[in-house]
């Protein structure tokens, strides 16, 4: 049962994919990818629950464990909010002429790809398959950025599959080193490919090849979470494509990427010690928090804010990791839940945003809980929490991810992040305020919202919330499962 | 002391090539003539053109110093003692003496370049100038291209005399090594680079703009154009020869017995002819390169070297 | 085939790879660049089959044919579609000179050939100097898409990349497994055409090459 799980949470949206390319109807196509996307939601909790109860699975190329599960979790639900968030986003994109009605089921069978490809890159227990299939998110997230069709999409699209697609290319030159390391430990050519089979006998890896490997990975497959000083394709991407695929690819997408990072630095662990895994973790992360900043302080455009805001994340994320220990490593995977719901939730708000006052420049947009009260207090929510306030679920994660640091000695480190964040803080505050409060202009779209992004942005709103009161003790039993597989 | 036995093979093969040099710039001429469905002039034209010069008079610029006669013997002395160090049909004797390594051989044609640069600039033309100033701009991308060359084959065989290389490259067993073929691409490029052929130059034209070579000899005429004449003939045989020894080392004869020599002499020409064929060709199958772009062009040559270098040591 | 022979044409084939990568750094015409990696893609199948034949893995034949087939011929073919299309033949000017760019490449396949001689034991499960030319060529491709300003030479130096990459992997000691090869140039192919529809779609829409599209900004 459980493996059969494996292979159909891939297969569910691959195949919703094909079948929307023969429907034709808005309305019809709605439906299926409402509800194909609640059954990949139900599929990934299935999953969990079962992990959780019977440890980790494993079926030919594809295998989970509670690591892996983590972050189906996430990709289930961001695929469930984006689908009823759509719902309602899509007719006044229609409307708008954002999107051509022709092009309506290529949308849909993009996204669903998109999906399927996600899933397989956090199922995949063959790292070769994981590369292939965040290859596969590559191509398909690159038509979806460039979907609307005008200069600056197509211009960001193209930014982001090449330099992607090299970096990932830099990945799997790391995968065939650690490959290459395996084999020469022990013999046969798939299984030396399979990630549990690797990690079994990381002691017996030959170190140096493994390092390099890594910084390879690292690297490349950074290049596809963001760090810097590869993020450059980042801000532009997730700005230029359409709301809920930015949702995707900032709360998901970069994730899974990561997941791929998170693989390695188990591997290196193994191999060579904390070091030089976590320090490198360490630096590209510090240096992504204080790039991001200035970048986030200077800037206009709403989405790109975003997007920025994605770099500090992910670089918080490493950060995390790079201070290691259960403290840190548990803080980095539950930052990947929080900053995912948290990022997809403002994405959201942005979107409904922009459509409202046809603008993307932060500084015309003003008043908005007058118009509309819900998503304005919603903005003004995720604001808070993408800026660590309590009692929103960032605060958790970033208070561990310091604790972790203090632990570790690295108060350098810690003073420097916690002055980024300040700073943000008051940059963040500062925008969302501008834009939650005053008078909106005369050319504000100011009728009601339409129910569905509502619910959309209330449902992730509600977990962000939850997590940072409280977490489940399930949640917590997979984080802490998770950390030590991680930790090896 | 070194003996007759020594010496003589060497400078025998360095009459060998001064005589053939013109008959091979022939050959290309014709093959290009040919390519371009043309008859062209006989194969035997330079020759003919030699002696004609011979017979011509000296007219030399006012502005020109008493050293300006003195260049063209030398240039042609320089490069004849520079066709002395190749092995050519005969391999030294072993452990015996040679007349020179492939360093002062790269010495020797360096030496040459710059007194025909000088007697361009002595002789006050404008063309004369450029074309120094020109040849003097490509000179440091394509000699080092040379002693890279040499060196990475050299770390093989543990000696820099061309004679020795090409003995014992012949006797090894396995004599391609994987850096070889970025050295021989590196060659090539220097082939042309020195022989002045298209793409780095047109020894066809005397267009103001897009002589190199031709405008250094612009200004010489009689005997001393037909020694510089001769002198670059030789030079383009001398390439040929370095680039067989050190790359297809294969027929020479190991002692001048008159039974080793003729297969030796044929190996040589067969040689020859090969590369005379790839030089016609690439003559006539691409344009010359503007001069701005040659530094592109001979900094790939100059990459493979140093990559076959790298490549032999690492 | 015996084993040093085998690491021996393995060595050779290394070597015309990093000579087709040299002329893809210096020339600037696209054309010329085309015809230099599809060649590097044919040496590339020539290293698999050597392989083949050296370690008797069939599935490397197979690695073998596709990759003469998708990488040396269909993808070339695809691109020079797209040149035509568009017209473009010649760089102008690449954004780091020429020189300068041969230096770092001269600079980074020394640094790859030390790199590997510091690894020790572990180097003998990649035949010949397969590990080392592999870092150097995917190296330089990221090289070369860093320094050009065209997308299809951009496009071209992404190739040159992979077939780096391919080269390091074909020659770990018991070859990839047949289905990761196979996913990878599927992977390749499709990532190509996508690229090749925005190439195109830019210079019918903009009129100018989405590699020059600059607009959006800090």
């Amino acid at each position: 049962m459980e493996a059969s799980l494996l292979w159909l949470l891939p297969a569910v949206p691959a195949l919703t994919a094909l079948t929307v390319l023969a429907v034709r109807s808005p309305r019809r196509l709605a439906v299926i990818d409402l509800m194909a996307s609640l059954a990949v939601f139900l599929l990934a909790l299935r999953l969990g629950w079962s992990v959780v109860q019977h440890g980790p699975v494993r079926s030919g190329l594809l295998g989970a464990d509670a690591v892996s599960v983590v972050f189906v979790l996430l990709v289930g639900l961001l695929v469930a909010a984006v689908s009823v968030y759509t719902l309602g986003w899509m007719p006044r994109e229609l409307a708008h002429r954002g999107i051509r009605e022709s092009r309506l089921r290529l949308y849909y069978a993009l996204v669903h790809g998109f999906v399927a490809t996600m899933l397989l890159t956090v199922l995949s227990d063959n790292l070769g398959l994981l590369w292939i299939a965040m290859e596969g998110t590559t191509i398909t997230s690159a038509v979806l950025v460039g979907f609307h069709g005008h200069r600056y999409g197509l211009e960001a699209a193209w930014k982001y599959i090449i330099v992607t697609t090299i970096g990932i290319s830099f990945g799997l030159f790391g995968t065939i080193l650690v490959y290459a390391a395996a084999a020469h430990a022990q013999g046969g050519a798939l299984r030396a490919l399979s990630y549990q089979a690797i990690a079994a006998v990381a002691s017996q890896l030959d170190p140096g090849i493994v390092r390099i490997g890594f910084i390879f990975v690292l690297i490349g497959y950074g290049t596809k979470v963001g760090l810097a000083p590869m993020h450059m394709w980042l801000p532009d991407a997730h700005s230029q494509a359409p709301s809920p695929v930015s949702a995707l690819l900032s709360g998901a997408l970069i994730k899974c990427a990561l997941f791929g990072i998170i693989r390695f630095h188990t591997i290196a662990r193994g191999a060579c010690g904390p070091e030089p895994s976590g320090t490198l973790l360490l630096a590209f992360g510090l240096v992504s928090v204080v790039v991001a900043t200035p970048f986030i302080l200077a800037q206009r455009d709403f989405k790109r804010l975003l997007g920025y805001h994605s770099v500090e994340h992910v670089g918080i994320v490493a950060l995390g990791l790079g201070f290691g220990g259960p403290v840190g490593t548990y803080a980095a995977l539950l930052h990947v839940v929080n900053h995912g719901v948290t990022k997809a939730l403002v994405f959201f708000v942005a979107g409904d945003t922009i459509s409202r006052y046809r603008t993307r420049n932060m500084h015309a947009i003003r008043g908005l809980i007058g118009i509309a009260p819900f998503a304005g207090t919603m903005l003004l929510c995720g604001a808070f929490s993408l800026a660590g306030v309590p009692p929103f679920s960032i605060f958790v994660s970033e208070l561990l991810v310091v604790r972790a640091g203090l632990g570790g000695g690295h108060y350098l480190a810690v003073g420097v992040f916690l002055l980024m964040v300040a700073v943000i803080f008051a940059g963040l505050v500062h925008h969302a305020g501008a834009m939650a409060f005053g008078a909106a202009p005369a050319g504000a779209d100011r009728s009601p919202s339409r129910l569905s992004p509502l619910v959309g942005m209330a449902l992730l709103g509600a977990v962000m919330l939850l997590l940072g009161v409280f977490i489940p003790p399930g949640l917590d039993g997979l984080l802490r499962r998770a950390t030590e597989i991680v930790l090896g | 002391m070194p003996g007759a036995e020594a010496v003589l093979p060497a400078l025998a093969q360095a009459a060998l090539l001064v005589l053939l040099g013109p008959l091979v710039s022939g050959v290309i001429q014709k093959l290009k003539a040919r390519l371009q469905c043309r008859a062209g002039a006989s194969v035997a034209q330079p020759y003919r053109d030699l002696a004609k010069l011979l017979r011509k008079g000296t007219v030399q610029s006012d502005t020109a110093s008493a050293f300006y006669r003195a260049i063209p013997p030398l240039v042609l002395a320089a490069v004849v003692c520079a066709a002395a160090m190749v092995p050519v049909v005969v391999l030294p004797a072993a452990g015996g003496f040679t007349l020179g390594d492939a360093i002062l051989l790269v010495g020797l044609l360096a030496l040459a370049r710059f007194l025909t640069a000088l007697g361009a600039l002595d002789a006050g033309g404008a063309f004369g100038g450029m074309g120094a100033s020109r040849e003097m701009t490509v000179a440091p991308l394509v000699e080092p291209v040379l002693l890279l060359v040499v060196f990475s084959v050299a770390t093989a065989a543990g000696t820099t005399d061309l004679g020795l290389i090409a003995a014992r490259r012949a006797s090894d067993p396995a004599v391609w090594h994987s850096p070889d073929l970025l050295a021989l691409a590196a060659m090539l490029v220097l082939l042309l680079a020195e022989t002045g052929r298209i793409p780095v130059d047109n020894p066809d034209t005397h267009l103001e703009l897009t002589m190199i070579h031709e405008g250094m000899l612009l200004e010489q005429s009689g005997p001393g154009l037909a020694a510089m004449a001769l002198a670059s003939h030789t030079k383009q045989l001398v390439m040929m020869a370095v680039v067989g020894a050190l790359f297809f080392p294969i027929g020479l004869a190991p002692r001048p017995e008159p039974l080793l020599l003729v297969p030796a002499a044929l190996a040589f020409l067969g040689k020859t002819a090969v590369l005379a064929l790839f030089v016609g060709l690439v003559e006539s199958s691409y344009a010359k390169l503007r001069f701005f772009r040659l530094p592109q062009f001979l900094g790939m040559g100059f990459l493979c070297a140093f990559l076959a270098l790298a490549l032999r040591v690492l | 085939m015996s084993s040093p022979l085998a690491t021996a044409l393995i060595d050779y084939l290394g070597a015309l790879l990093l000579f087709t990568m040299i002329v893809i750094l210096g020339s600037s015409q696209l054309y010329r660049t085309i015809y230099a990696v599809a060649a590097q893609s044919a040496f590339l199948a020539a290293a698999a089959a050597v392989l083949a034949i050296a370690t008797r893995n069939l599935d490397l034949w197979v690695i073998a044919g596709i990759t003469i087939v998708v990488k040396a011929v269909l993808l070339p073919w695809l691109l020079i579609g797209v040149v035509r299309r568009i017209g473009v033949k010649r760089e102008i000017e690449p954004v780091v000179p020429t020189l300068l760019t041969l230096a770092i490449a001269a600079g980074t396949v020394v640094l790859s050939f030390q790199l590997a001689a510091s690894l020790g034991a572990v180097r003998q499960t990649v035949t010949g100097n397969a590990l080392p030319v592999g870092v150097a060529l995917t190296l330089l491709g990221v090289l070369v898409m860093a320094s050009r300003k065209t997308a299809l030479a951009q496009m071209v130096g992404l190739f040159a990349c992979e077939n780096g990459i391919f080269f390091t992997a074909i020659a770990v000691s018991q070859g990839m497994p047949l289905i990761i090869e196979i996913g990878v140039l599927l992977d390749v192919v499709l990532g190509a055409l996508v690229m090749g529809i925005f190439v195109l779609r830019v210079r019918s829409s903009v009129d100018a090459d989405i590699a020059d599209l600059s607009r959006l900004r800090a």
